[in-house]
């Protein structure tokens, strides 16, 4: 990573890299993956960017097995995903998810979303799983609602709990689905320097999204799938500033021009 | 003739308030009021049944039905979780179980485990176990189907949130899914309770001692036992009225508190900026 975090207590001090290798998925009739191969190294940022439909959700949701795919091998760190005897949980536990909807669970309070996994799944004590959380919740700036309900936070702030609840699980790898396109647009800057920070700090981090900025920013690598299928892939300023293949071209003015001027 | 529509709106309701006066109207003039009141609000039999109506009554009807909806809860939720099952012969014998339980009236489950307990398995049952083991396994075929909707009106994304928590299938049903499902289901919950209430009154065709009555059963006891009309049965019925209109209301009050129901209340103004990015920035 070229920048260090301010917070270097916060740095990540185990990073998993993904391998994933001719991934094949289908629902129903329609094959969405077509063979994926890719690599995404520890640390390291890539964001996968595609028209909707392309299957950059299904590929990420297969990673942690929320999908399973009908073909390929993905290993995240030292876990065989596809395995047919891997401990789903245990892999998990090791990965964190942000989602679209943010998935908040709201009948628990913010501070509750944080430490049900920690105390009923790690076994830790409520005080140390409280610690933890509210540690957290600090980090993006959200520690003063604790107690609230996920109701009554903004969008925004939901999705910042949703990226503390998924970082008190200690996990080496982050999964980011759209994180940002549920958001009205002002709150969507507080997510995405919360994202910028993660990366920093030296988290692997693997993230769906339509904000070109933030790709171009932050990402180590832009994927660009369409079809089911890697079209293009390479540095961010290369990918996004300067594509080769045709498709991507055409997606990339479409995204960054909307109107066509 | 130009009426507006505020005008003929009115003139409707004026109709309708009228029609409905005259009916009552009606009523009052033609009921004979002393022979109704001698047989439906005779006030010596209503002091005789207390408070053995509510002490005993009341208490047992409360108790049977108390018994019968907890087991019945239970009995309902394992049934709703095995009817969203993967397994298939888990689908089919609670879709067989429900079907038939709430197919048949509940009067013949009272008789098959009033009389039948005894017969097949030797059992000797008391009262409160007849009552509250039929009201449960009549009550779990209504109650799961009720938990069923309430468990698939919980978005999938919580479950997945959980899972990618790293949470045992196991663990997330119980710990995010299902609470999630009673909450949405209270109101129709209650609406079991109130049902099975009433429905414990059937245990009559099996009999009881009296201290085991419940209120029906006073009732009809009451009228042999006065020989002064239906009074005793209106007895157990506002009787069962201080049960219900209760548990109606509570009902009330927790859809109205419910968290999909609350004001969703915005907090416009940024939180202070975030440590993290300030280090940053």
């Amino acid at each position: 990573m070229s920048e260090v975090s301010g917070n270097p207590g916060q740095m990540i001090t185990d990073p998993a890299g993904v391998v994933i290798d001719g991934l094949h998925k289908s629902f129903g009739d329609v094959e969405v993956l077509k063979g994926i191969d890719m690599t995404v190294s520890p640390g390291q940022v890539v964001c996968l960017i595609g028209a909707s439909g392309s299957g950059k959700s299904t590929l990420l949701r297969c990673v942690n097995r929320l999908e399973d795919p009908d073909a390929g091998r993905i290993t995240v760190g030292q876990f065989e995903a596809t395995h047919e005897d891997v401990n789903l949980d245990a892999m998990r536990r090791q990965i964190g998810m942000v989602f679209q909807q943010f998935n908040l669970f709201p009948h628990l309070s913010v501070l509750e979303n944080c430490t049900i996994t920690p105390r009923r799944v790690l076994k830790h004590s409520k005080d140390a799983a409280e610690e933890e959380a509210l540690h957290h919740l600090e980090l993006v700036g959200l520690k003063h609602l604790a107690d609230r309900r996920p109701a009554q936070l903004s969008g925004g702030q939901q999705q910042r709990v949703a990226i503390a609840r998924a970082l008190t699980m200690q996990p080496s790898l982050m999964l980011f689905d759209e994180p940002t396109s549920a958001l009205d647009p002002e709150t969507v800057g507080e997510v995405l320097s919360i994202m910028r920070d993660l990366a920093r700090a030296g988290m692997t981090m693997l993230v769906v999204t339509h904000e070109m900025g933030f790709a171009r920013e932050v990402a180590d690598r832009v994927v660009f799938l369409d079809n089911g299928l890697v079209v293009e892939e390479g540095p961010a300023h290369q990918v996004i500033g300067a594509p080769t293949q045709p498709r991507t071209q055409d997606f990339l003015r479409r995204v960054l021009n909307p109107l066509g001027e | 003739m130009a009426l507006s529509n505020r005008d003929r709106a009115r003139l409707s309701l004026g109709i309708q308030a009228a029609i409905f006066a005259g009916i009552v109207v009606v009523l009052i003039i033609i009921i004979d009021w002393t022979a109704v009141q001698r047989s439906f609000f005779n006030l010596e039999p209503v002091m005789a049944m207390f408070p053995e109506v509510i002490t005993v009554g009341l208490w047992n009807t409360v108790r049977y039905t108390f018994f019968g909806f907890l087991f019945g809860l239970i009995g309902g939720t394992v049934l709703a979780l095995m009817r969203i099952a993967s397994f298939p012969v888990y689908r089919w014998f609670a879709t067989l179980y429900i079907e038939f339980f709430r197919g048949i009236p509940a009067i013949l489950v009272f008789i098959a485990l009033g009389f039948g307990a005894s017969l097949a398995f030797g059992l000797n049952l008391s009262t409160l176990q007849t009552a509250s083991t039929a009201l449960a396994i009549v009550g779990a075929a209504y109650i799961a189907e009720t938990i069923r909707a309430g468990l698939q009106a919980v978005p999938k994304g919580q479950m997945e949130a959980a899972r990618a928590l790293g949470m045992p299938a196991w663990r997330a049903m119980l710990t995010i899914q299902i609470p999630q499902a009673f909450r949405i289901v209270l109101p129709p919950l209650t609406n079991e309770a109130i049902l099975l209430t009433k429905d414990s009154s059937l245990i009559f065709v099996v009999g009881m001692a009296g201290s085991a009555a419940e209120l029906t059963k006073m009732g009809r006891d009451g009228i042999t036992m006065y020989q002064a009309g239906m009074t005793p049965l209106v007895v157990a019925g506002v009787c069962y009225l201080l049960i219900t209109v209760p548990l109606s209301i509570l009902a009330r009050r927790m859809e109205e508190r419910s968290p999909t129901n609350s004001s969703r209340r915005r907090h416009k103004k940024k939180a202070t900026a975030s440590p993290v990015s300030s280090g940053v920035a």
